[in-house]
């Protein structure tokens, strides 16, 4: 997030809480999204995704917190805040009976748009989605999934949001159709905000500027891949292939870094080779260090050495992990036992 | 009253392309056609001191729990069902406007249908001139009067209907609750049919309550009145209030869902 954006939040969280019944959705979570930004909204079901973004679209009202977009505040002015956002609900209800055209005709109506400016936006909300004049004449009801899904894409889009909230968007896609929403995402990226809420880690990992992760109604982690990485995984995983015995080479490595630890006594074979995998907790210096005196090494053959980064599902992963055991199935909190997580040393908001 | 015309166009036009509004439609006519041809051609023999264009005016009355579940049903049960309620929702709309929308859509398709059954009286006069003067047919404050009391009594039906609509999200549930709640209505109004107080003169509690509730349990007393082409205001603003009544009910119950 550059500072610009940090100085000019599209949307303003402060402490957010919502309740249903028993169940506590939301347990005051708080952010900001810059502007710009795409952001992805992680966590497991039931963690408050779809309600946050429920609430931030004016659907349904918090019981408590401050929620502002484009700098206006959702309580007082909702019917404000609505014209600036593009919503795509999960599971993308859309009127059977109406062509695209009609559907999109009647939004574009709603949101105030009209005349010449309204046809233009129609075109390019269409062209956004990938949406043919051939498609734009059918039924919705006779579209396939992926059709469908365009179609609540190019209504979000239509009247030139600043803030733009998917919940879902890829679900049941193909991979070329999910490959289409993500170069939407792209081409717009910088002008407008995106919020994406999403199972599909990679899909997440490849376009967002930034991940929120939630879990029981909690913002549990908050950052750019980087942050995360850091966060919570402290060790640093690196593999070597190598035509040397283990002994010698775990000799070799732990001459430079003590600590450093072999993760599996079986490696794995590729063509003669063994691949093995060490992971210190001094970070990645240590490990370009150990690369570097291993090449010195007459004695061993390294053909191929690799960092390996964790992905966003290992983040997502551990960060969802304390906060799933220390919860009931309504959100309580759950009396705390000693010994709960495997790593000591990560990090929870 | 931000989108209010967009949703009533909307709505108009989803009550024309949906099949089972046409189908109810042509029953509710045809039924209300045959009996009106079997009054027409018994009249003579009837006690009847209305003017025979008072009949269609009673069958539209007495048809209409029949009717309007159809024009009604759909609007907010199946939003709610498919989960569209809640996109329309994500669009800067006001609650009412929608509400609004969905009802002036259903009471002009209800006004439409009662045009359509005022249409058997105004062939019968293209037909047989001679018959349809002698059966008072050319007396225009009768049918000005009918239309008045179907319109007054057919907003007050309809937003009954989107009421019931708002309140699940089953349009089978929504339909059958319009159906009891205008049986009822329409069960209080016979049985007080007839039961003419002087509400000049208010003399207890029953006096008070009819004060109160004036054409609402009164109504098919009143529409003798407009079936001779006296228009009762009062009739007219009970029945404005009575919808706007159940409009607000309705609104309260979608601005409710967001909670």
């Amino acid at each position: 997030m550059n500072a610009e954006a940090k100085r000019l939040p599209i949307v303003d969280v402060i402490n957010l809480r919502k309740r249903y019944g028993l169940v506590q959705a939301l347990k005051g979570i708080s952010f900001s999204i810059g502007n710009g930004e795409i952001v992805g909204f992680l966590g497991p079901n039931g963690a408050g995704k779809s309600t946050t973004l429920r609430i931030l679209s004016g659907i349904i009202a918090a019981d408590s917190g401050e929620a502002k977009v484009c700098g206006v505040d959702l309580a007082e002015e909702e019917g404000e805040v609505r014209k600036h956002i593009g919503f795509l609900a999960e599971n993308n209800p859309l009127p059977e009976d109406l062509r695209v055209i009609e559907y999109l005709n009647f939004r574009a109506n709603l949101k105030g748009l009209a005349g010449s400016r309204k046809r233009e936006r129609i075109r390019l909300a269409l062209d956004a989605c990938d949406l043919e004049r051939r498609i734009s004449e059918r039924k919705i009801g006779n579209l396939s999934k992926g059709f469908r899904q365009r179609v609540g894409i190019a209504d979000a889009l239509l009247a030139e949001p600043r803030l733009v909230i998917l919940d879902e968007p890829t679900i049941g896609l193909d991979p070329r159709q999910s490959a289409i929403t993500r170069k939407m995402m792209e081409r717009l990226r910088g002008d407008v905000s995106f919020i994406l809420s999403s199972h599909i880690l990679s899909e997440v990992e490849a376009c967002c500027d930034r991940m929120i992760i939630l879990s029981h109604g909690q913002i549990v982690a908050e950052g750019t891949m980087h942050d995360l990485q850091k966060m919570f995984i402290n060790k640093t995983v690196f593999e070597i292939v190598s035509s040397n015995r283990r002994i010698d080479l775990h000799r070799a490595v732990r001459q430079i870094d003590q600590n450093c630890e072999l993760l599996y006594d079986d490696p794995v074979e590729i063509s003669k080779k063994s691949r093995y995998t060490f992971s210190t907790t001094e970070g990645e210096g240590k490990a370009e260090e150990i690369l570097r005196a291993l090449v010195q090494n007459e004695l061993l053959s390294i053909s191929e050495f690799q960092i390996s980064r964790p992905d966003l599902e290992t983040i997502f992963l551990r960060a969802t992990k304390k906060n799933w055991e220390n919860q009931d199935y309504l959100g309580r909190r759950k009396i705390s036992r000693p010994k709960l997580l495997d790593s000591p040393s990560i990090h929870l908001k | 009253m931000s989108g209010y015309w967009h949703i009533f166009r909307h709505e108009l036009f989803g009550l024309f392309i949906s099949p089972a509004t046409y189908v109810a439609s042509f029953y509710f006519l045809a039924l209300l056609g045959i009996g009106f041809n079997f009054f027409i051609e018994g009249f003579a023999r009837t006690d009847w001191i209305l003017p025979p264009i008072s009949s269609l005016i009673v069958g539209l009355t007495f048809g209409a729990p029949a009717l309007v579940p159809f024009l009604t049903m759909r609007s907010f049960a199946e939003e709610r069902r498919l989960g569209t309620l809640e996109t329309l929702m994500s669009a800067p709309v006001d609650p009412f406007a929608l509400v609004l929308g969905k009802w002036s859509a259903s009471l002009i398709f209800f006004i439409l249908i009662c045009m359509l059954a005022f249409c058997f009286p105004l062939l019968l006069w293209l037909g047989f001139p001679d018959q349809a003067i002698s059966l008072g047919f050319n007396q225009v404050e009768h049918w000005v009067g009918g239309f008045i009391f179907l319109s007054a009594f057919g907003a007050s039906f309809t937003a009954v209907g989107i009421f019931s609509s708002s309140l699940t999200k089953n349009q089978m549930v929504a339909g059958m609750l319009t159906f009891t709640l205008l049986t009822l209505y329409l069960a209080v109004m016979a049985f007080n049919f007839g039961e003419y107080r002087d509400f000049g003169s208010p003399e207890g509690l029953d006096e008070f309550i009819d004060i109160c509730l004036g054409s609402l349990n009164q109504g098919l007393s009143k529409a003798q009145h407009f079936a001779v082409g006296i228009i009762d205001v009062s009739t007219v603003l009970h029945q404005i209030v009575l919808s706007l009544l159940f409009l607000t009910l309705a609104t309260l119950k979608i601005e409710r869902l967001k909670h």
